[in-house]
């Protein structure tokens, strides 16, 4: 009699402990995040500390090589397996944004004690914003300005770095010097969208953009360039050649200045044996409109998601660590309210100060939904002018026609 | 039915049954990707409707804009020039070292695998190497043409609109001429010597020997290494990713290349599958010429 009545209120303990469990204990939600990231750089740490500090989310993290990044999400969007958080590059988050791929933050972004729009420089918000509303969160920003070789500029006389596309062109010429392998600039030119990051920044100094890339002012920026390349003060292989290998070529000597970004500052910092400096982009003439390229991702959240405020709440922590950003990985937070520590070493916190500088005038590319397209028109314009027989109207004009088609004019 | 059955592992059921598995693999396998693609290339695809398999189709829109983009026979014509260069640079390298180490001196055969090495790099490893190689302003090759004087000034092989496609078609030949040599070599090798022999006795010279007896003997080997050849070569893709991306100015671009550029740069894939229908069709018009011409080769 004893025993029966123990096993049931053994078995009673148990069903009441079978039932409560769930209510306990939630099963987790696993959240799916994809970048291009290595180890060492942001998001695999930072994920992992986002995992760690929600019990009730797991945190599934997948590196995707940067030549592969769209079409790998687009085709897991495709079949219904997109990853929740993803951080697509800036020019091409009209491209999804515009075909109901990703989810309207506006409003989640609006009722955030963290995220809040005003604290963001304009250009990287601009490129996460399509038709009025607000689908990304600026990972980082990056962007590029002139790299230049202060022994070459002292040895030769010249005292400041040039301000104006003339000077630029008059100190190339004064610094190249093919006898010793040297030349006047390094940049990139090539058919690819470092091409376009590179040249469009110059196409709006002058006054031009995308959608009128055949104006005076495309045409002046690609003659600046022909010149540069014609006159033999950029290596050909300008139109060949990627930003990190052409800035290569600065870094061991072989060119005075440089036009690239805040990526190559530790390499050039390790690399360089010599006294380099960072100045703004030169602009057409004096006091004209300045402008810069403007790089790096926009946090955004596939709109098929199952989980859209876990996913807002991991877009929260990686908000709220901007702050370490350079610290800790070496990349530029998109934003305007945080004071950068100084690192020690005079060269790079002197470059990084004018990058911050330059950042305020940086622009985004686009935003058009047809982004790589216009891109590729804009490549094309480049190389045929630069590489082939075109002149640089002939070049652009055909540019012209084709973006035209593409935005429907 | 007892004996139709019977037939499956002894008669005719057999030959149907050997011919029918690798027919449904083949078909399962490419046939299906091929239909795919032949149907994405009269529909409109982007990245968004990649997925669905409804998609509108859209006739021969694909096709008219394919073939009236202004790139499409600059770049038609540098796939012929590539794949002829260096079809036959690959061939006439590969035939002359096939006969030069036929002639077994000592230590020819340990020479012959030694080629092999560039035939087994892969191909993005070989781009890089020729990368530095061909390099304009601190190549190797710029310095050896420049001291025994035949420059004065460095080529800029990669970046120059004259010389891009060149710089491929030189790389293609130094990659494929070790295969072409080892095809080439097993079928010298299965030339009866006596044939040789007997034409020396009847006072043919070196030349006749060749033109007579190696010639002729080689020929189904020579037409499926050429046909094997046009296949590498209409595939070959990792040279131009690794040393031109097609420029400068789609100079160097093949349509190959400019497939994968349309599908995955642009996410223009209808246009990509239609560049790759037009060549498939070449690449069958091709095979059906060399099934033709040695025809009655096989069956001897």
């Amino acid at each position: 009699m004893n025993r029966a009545k123990l096993m049931l209120c053994v078995s009673a303990a148990a069903i009441s402990l079978g039932t409560a469990a769930p209510t306990l204990a939630q099963e987790p939600v696993t959240l799916n995040i994809w970048t291009v990231d290595k180890t060492g750089q942001p998001t695999p740490d930072l994920a992992r500390e986002f995992d760690e500090s929600e019990a009730d989310i797991d945190v599934v993290y997948r590196e995707v090589n940067f030549a592969d990044l769209m079409s790998e999400a687009m085709r897991a969007y495709s079949v219904g397996r997109a990853p929740d958080v993803f951080a697509v590059d800036n020019p091409d988050t009209a491209m999804l944004a515009a075909n109901g791929a990703l989810l309207d933050l506006t409003d989640m972004i609006e009722q955030s004690d963290i995220i809040n729009v005003d604290e963001y420089f304009e250009g990287p918000m601009a490129s996460a914003t399509w038709d009025g509303r607000i689908y990304g969160v600026p990972k980082a920003t990056n962007t590029i300005a002139l790299f230049y070789n202060k022994d070459m500029f002292e040895e030769a006389g010249i005292e400041e770095p040039p301000k104006t596309w003339d000077e630029l062109i008059e100190d190339a010429r004064v610094l190249n010097d093919p006898e010793n392998d040297v030349y006047g600039v390094a940049f990139s030119a090539k058919a690819s969208e470092e091409g376009t990051f590179q040249f469009l920044p110059f196409v709006q100094m002058a006054g031009g953009d995308y959608e009128n890339i055949n104006s005076e002012g495309g045409v002046e920026a690609l003659s600046f360039f022909k010149t540069l390349i014609d006159e033999g003060l950029a290596s050909p292989d300008t139109v060949s050649r990627t930003q990190w290998a052409s800035t290569a070529t600065f870094n061991a000597g072989n060119a005075a200045m440089a036009i690239s970004g805040p990526w190559e500052i530790n390499r050039m910092a390790d690399e360089a044996e010599f006294d380099w400096g960072v100045t703004l982009l030169p602009t057409p003439s004096e006091g004209s409109p300045r402008s810069s390229a403007m790089g790096d991702y926009n946090w955004v959240i596939f709109s098929s998601t199952e989980h859209p405020e876990e996913a807002f709440k991991a877009l929260e922590f990686f908000a709220e660590q901007d702050k370490d950003l350079f610290e800790r990985f070496g990349q530029i937070p998109a934003r305007n309210d945080i004071d950068i520590p100084p690192t020690g070493n005079e060269a790079k916190d002197e470059a990084l100060q004018v990058f911050l500088e330059q950042m305020q005038y940086s622009q985004p590319r686009g935003p058009h939904p047809e982004w790589p397209k216009i891109s590729k028109a804009i490549q094309t314009a480049l190389q045929s002018a630069l590489a082939g027989s075109k002149t640089p109207q002939q070049a652009l004009d055909q540019a012209q026609a084709q973006i035209d088609k593409i935005t429907g004019k | 039915m007892r004996k139709a059955l019977s037939t499956l592992w002894d008669g005719r059921g057999f030959d149907l049954l050997l011919v029918g598995i690798p027919l449904v693999f083949l078909i399962a396998i490419s046939g299906s990707a091929l239909v795919y693609n032949v149907i994405m290339s009269f529909q409109e695809v982007d990245i968004f409707s990649l997925g669905t398999f409804f998609r509108p189709f859209v006739g021969l829109d694909n096709y008219i804009a394919v073939l009236t983009d202004p790139q499409a026979w600059p770049i038609f014509g540098n796939t012929l020039i590539f794949v002829l260069c260096s079809l036959g640079g690959q061939f006439l390298f590969g035939f002359f070292l096939a006969l030069f180490f036929n002639m077994q001196f000592p230590g020819s055969t340990y020479l012959r695998g030694l080629f092999l090495v560039s035939w087994v790099m892969p191909g993005l490893v070989t781009g890089a190497i020729w990368n530095w190689l061909l390099a304009g302003d601190f190549g190797v090759i710029n310095f050896f043409l420049e001291s025994i004087g035949v420059i004065d000034d460095p080529i800029f092989w990669r970046s120059s609109p004259d010389f891009a496609l060149w710089s491929v078609i030189i790389t293609n030949i130094w990659f494929g001429t070790a295969f072409n040599m080892i095809l080439l070599s097993v079928g010298l090798a299965a030339i009866p010597k006596d044939l040789y022999e007997a034409a020396s006795l009847d006072g043919a010279n070196a030349f006749r020997r060749f033109y007579t007896i190696t010639l002729p003997m080689m020929r189904p080997t020579i037409g499926a290494l050429l046909s094997l050849g046009l296949i590498f070569t209409l595939q070959q893709f990792d040279l131009f990713a690794a040393i031109t991306d097609g420029g400068p100015n789609n100079s160097s671009n093949v349509a190959q290349y400019w497939a994968w550029q349309l599908s995955f740069r642009e996410y223009d894939f209808a246009r990509g599958a239609t560049v790759s229908v037009l060549m498939i069709t070449l690449v069958i018009i091709a095979a059906v010429f060399y099934v033709r011409s040695t025809r009655h080769e096989v069956r001897g």
